[in-house]
């Protein structure tokens, strides 16, 4: 029985059937990416177990996957596998393996998201990319402010949040991944508090490219028993901050990117773009930063292809905002991978099997002709 | 055939005698070096570049003048250079726009035909440049060409128009105040540098009424209404030719009618207008010593110019790489490696099979040196631009072949390094019709290590699979040919899956590379971008050819096959993943590629899967 299941799981048609699955996987990703854009795509296809095709399901790109691991992973435990001869082979697959769970580990447990810090100040917080949140901040205490978060998953509408931070309920009417603004004119805004008294928050299609999209929010305060009970909208970057207040305590709400805090700062002392001399091609981007621990600032240069590596995090220089009045805004990428180190190790791995592989198997291959 | 073995003699020598060349003190007008695209190149090539803008091709054919010696003439004599017939225009529509007859001189016009009609349609190109480029049809991106292009050529025509001796002064008084004979013509620039005793004699002009002024007054008003004329040509900033002043931290080097804005001028800035001021007459009067006098001292000005050294020997290498068209000559000995070996087929096999294996190894000889000397130039890796992934994929399918060759001895090695070496030298010529191939490099490309490492690797990647489908091909060839060959068709299936082991090594390896490279500058291993994933079908298809093999799924002929259809997906990889025009890797996009591409994959499947299917059908006769 077991080696029975060996010998199913390890068959190297398993592995091709699963290739051929890959190929239609990765050849679909990709051209869909004209249309829904690389991060929709990415998600439906590649991240994801299954994806529907009108109503049928298929497997995505983490089923495969996962299904090639085993298929590597059985094929160690065949019998005639372990010989001298074969040593490359070994070599190969078990770089694979290495290559396969270190893209497990990435796909499960890495963080990416970016730091924008102007010339001059100073940042500990990394935005994702992506991922959305709520946060409402008691601000009433002079000496602290209180922070609570409810994440993305909690956004469907009916859904009521409630908190022991704070003495209201939040019931969410609707969330859109991209919304506008427009004027409210001529329509009722009876029950309508804050921003949305003046407004109406306008569901748009998803933009391709991610970064462009303004998710918004709108949802039902109730429970402080005073005028300040209403519907809500929020939406992603907006310029004025919307407030609360009861009773006791006054609130600042934002729908915000995911912050991760850091238990350090980066300073930017400055940010430089070098172009090739008398051209619109930039050469070179660096910015030039203190990196603040324990009060303790240090100097770093970071450089397209130089990023700093501290504390688990690797900062890169991403991009940069020039104002018109000629301040500089640097954006650092921020990312956070324990798997990262797999790719180095396994690619080390893969390429002496192979060559090892090669050295034995070329020989035969290129034999010279008899004179 | 006598010219081109004449010109393979020259070339031989000219090899032969490069050392020494590089070593010889003396400045060539061509190696004058220019900053233009961002880095500093010698003059021959910037007059190479504009003759193919303007032009369409790199020297004046129909007047059989080198690039270098048209664009020296236009200095020299401004007036004549707006009547050439210079501009190329292949549209009857932008002809007609512009009020002229399609009919003339092979669609040649000059700049003073073309001139009234732009004047005209102004409007038109105001709303053309309104639009974004990818919106603009055929039409209006020529019509926007032509017009970018006349404009430049008028600035280019007028940019030494200060060195050239249009002012003549007759009285003995301003001549001796200007340091020169009377009856002595002069430019501008020599006039500006003694403008302060010319300053000093004006003085009288302006207190005297008009009637009162003497001769050399009324020479000197006259002279100082010239120069105002004459420095309507200061909009003439194309050619920077001249190094920046020392406190400059742009890097940006200047014009020769920049230096008369009123800035203070350099020692080294005025030694090299002056040795220039000096060659342009030389030049005019056909005074070859002094020429050369004038450009040893044009050297010595540049040479004592503080700021970054300039490396004249680099110039020298890219002026000489220019004139000794390697790539060209590579190609004719591929193609005669090619007839050789056809001859082979029909009388004296050995002989004529090791005189084309010959000629594979000198055009190989002439490709590398080409290669090298871009290396040299530009001191980076071999491959940075799509150009050179062209070249280099050449480069490594004749470096196999020639391996296969010395192996197998049958001419097989021969035929598909010749083919293929001058068939991906045609394709590397039509990228080198779109300017200089030597283009400076965006902030992320920038960087030797990972240019040399994921780079070069991933395009040995590409270069041995398509080696590996090519052989493919080859094998189901013979199989229809010679199907009973059993030996012959096993040696050429062993061949077959070397390569694909060598070529999985190389794309496995550069993508992998690939990765890290993205890991170390944005952050991620793996991010689904077109590029990528088009690096990785290459992987996973060829992943799957050799577990086909395994288990048995794939046998000889369907291997071959497989490996055929590889070469698809290393098309779609290498260009066909930038006509997505998405993703982070998209740089390379080329206009009309698409149809190339779409040609390349119907000929595949049909060539592929006929040859598959008839070697299969012969089997199927014979048993």
């Amino acid at each position: 029985m077991k080696d029975q299941l060996i010998k199913l799981f390890s068959s190297p048609k398993l592995f091709v059937y699963s290739l051929v699955w890959l190929m239609i996987l990765v050849t679909i990703g990709t051209v869909s990416q004209k249309d829904i854009g690389l991060y929709a795509s990415q998600q439906k296809y590649f991240s994801s177990y299954f994806f529907t095709f009108g109503f049928i399901p298929f497997p995505g790109g983490r089923i495969v996957l996962t299904l090639m691991l085993i298929n590597l992973i059985s094929m160690m435990f065949k019998q005639n596998l372990w010989k001298m001869k074969k040593l490359g082979v070994i070599v190969v697959h078990l770089g694979g393996i290495m290559l396969l769970v270190g893209a497990g580990l990435t796909a499960m447990f890495s963080s990416e998201g970016s730091m924008v810090i102007e010339e001059g100040s100073k940042s500990n917080t990394v935005d994702d990319y992506h991922i959305t949140e709520l946060a409402i901040i008691n601000v009433s205490n002079p000496n602290y402010d209180q922070y609570t978060i409810f994440g993305k998953p909690l956004f469907s509408s009916g859904n009521n949040l409630m908190h022991e931070n704070l003495e209201f309920d939040i019931t969410i009417l609707d969330y859109m991944d991209n919304a506008t603004l427009e004027t409210a004119e001529g329509t009722s805004k009876v029950g309508f508090k804050g921003m949305l008294s003046n407004f109406n928050l306008v569901e748009l299609d998803r933009d391709k490219d991610d970064m462009k999209n303004k998710p918004a929010i709108i949802f039902q305060v109730s429970g402080t028993f005073s005028d300040t009970d209403g519907i809500y909208g929020l939406i992603f970057g907006q310029s004025v901050p919307a407030t609360l207040t009861t009773n006791s305590n006054q609130y600042v709400m934002a729908l915000q990117k995911k912050k991760t805090y850091l238990p350090f700062a980066i300073e930017l002392e400055d940010f430089k773009k070098v172009m090739h001399p008398g051209t619109e091609v930039a050469k070179s981007y660096s910015s030039k930063i203190n990196l603040i621990e324990n009060n303790i600032p240090r100097p770093v240069l970071i450089e397209m292809n130089k990023p700093l590596r501290h504390q688990g995090y690797t900062f890169y220089q991403a991009s940069f905002i020039e104002s018109p009045n000629g301040e500089e805004t640097t954006v650092l990428a921020a990312v956070n991978n324990y798997g990262r180190l797999f790719p180095y190790i396994s690619s080390i791995v893969m390429s002496i099997g192979l060559l090892l592989h090669m050295l034995v198997s070329m020989p035969a291959l290129f034999k010279k002709k008899k004179s | 055939m006598t010219s081109l073995f004449k010109n393979i003699f020259k070339l031989c020598l000219a090899i032969i005698v490069f050392g020494g060349d590089v070593i010889a003190n003396d400045l060539r007008v061509t190696d004058i070096p220019i900053q233009e695209g961002g880095r500093i190149k010698p003059l021959d090539t910037y007059a190479r570049n504009q003759a193919l803008a303007f032009y369409g091709k790199r020297k004046i054919k129909h007047e059989n003048l080198s690039a270098i010696d048209w664009l020296l003439n236009l200095f020299t004599n401004p007036d004549k250079g707006l009547e050439q017939q210079i501009f190329n225009i292949r549209n009857p529509e932008v002809v007609n726009a512009l009020e002229l007859e399609w009919t003339n001189n092979f669609h040649k016009y000059s700049y003073n035909e073309i001139y009234p009609g732009v004047e005209n349609q102004l409007t038109l190109i105001r709303s053309i440049f309104e639009k974004k480029e990818k919106d603009r049809d055929t039409f209006e991106s020529q019509f926007a060409e032509l017009y970018q292009n006349i404009m430049k050529y008028r600035e280019i025509v007028s940019s030494l128009s200060c060195l050239l001796p249009l002012f003549t002064v007759y009285s003995p008084e301003t001549a001796e105040s200007l340091h020169i004979s009377p009856g002595q013509s002069t430019s501008y620039a020599h006039i500006m540098s003694h403008r302060a005793s010319l300053f000093d004699a004006s003085q009288g002009i302006l207190t005297k009424p008009e009637n009162e002024w003497s001769e050399t007054e009324r020479e000197i008003a006259l002279l100082l209404y010239n120069l105002q004329q004459a420095s309507a040509d200061e909009f003439a900033k194309a050619l920077k030719i001249i190094p920046p002043s020392k406190n400059d931290s742009t890097g940006l080097w200047i014009s020769p009618w920049e230096l008369f804005d009123g800035r203070e001028i350099e020692p080294h800035q005025d030694k090299i207008i002056k040795s220039l001021e000096k060659f342009l007459l030389a030049r005019f009067q056909n005074d070859v010593s002094a020429q050369n006098a004038a450009l040893k001292s044009y050297k010595a000005g540049v040479l004592s110019y503080p700021g970054e050294r300039i490396n004249f020997s680099v110039l020298k290498n890219e002026s000489w790489l220019n004139k000794a068209n390697l790539f060209t000559n590579s190609l004719v000995f591929y193609l005669l490696g090619f007839i050789f070996l056809g001859i082979s087929w029909m009388i004296r096999p050995t002989l004529f099979r090791r005189i084309a294996f010959c000629s594979l190894i000198l055009g190989f000889l002439l490709h590398t040196y080409g290669i090298f000397l871009r290396m040299v130039i530009m001191s980076r890796p071999p491959i940075s631009t799509i150009y050179e992934t062209v070249i280099f994929v050449g480069f490594v399918i004749v470096l196999f072949s020639l391996v296969i060759e010395y192996i197998r001895q049958d001419g097989l090695g021969v035929f598909l390094g010749s083919i293929s070496g001058a068939m991906l030298h045609y394709v590397g010529f039509g990228y080198a019709a779109d300017g200089d191939t030597l283009e400076m490099l965006v902030a992320v490309l920038n960087s030797n290590f990972w240019l040399a490492t994921h780079v070069t690797t991933i395009i040995l990647g590409y270069g041995t699979s398509l080696m590996a489908g090519l052989i493919g091909h080859l094998y189901l060839i013979e199989k229809i040919r010679v199907p009973k060959d059993s030996a012959r068709l096993k040696s050429i299936y062993n061949n077959m899956f070397g390569v694909t082991l060598i070529a999985l090594f190389f794309t496995l390896f550069g993508t992998i590379l690939g990765g890290i490279w993205a890991d170390q500058s944005w952050g991620r291993f793996w991010g689904w971008d077109p590029k990528e994933n088009g690096a990785l079908l290459i992987v996973l298809w060829q992943l799957m050819m050799v577990h086909m093999r395994l288990s048995g799924l794939a046998k000889p002929d369907k291997f071959a096959l497989g490996m055929v259809l590889n070469n698809i997906i290393v098309i779609m990889a290498w260009f066909g993943v930038n006509l997505l025009s998405i993703g982070l890797h998209s740089y390379g996009f080329v206009s009309g590629i698409a149809v190339n591409i779409i040609l390349f994959t119907i000929f595949e499947l049909v060539t592929g899967f006929g040859t598959y299917y008839w070697a299969r059908s012969k089997k199927r006769l014979a048993l």
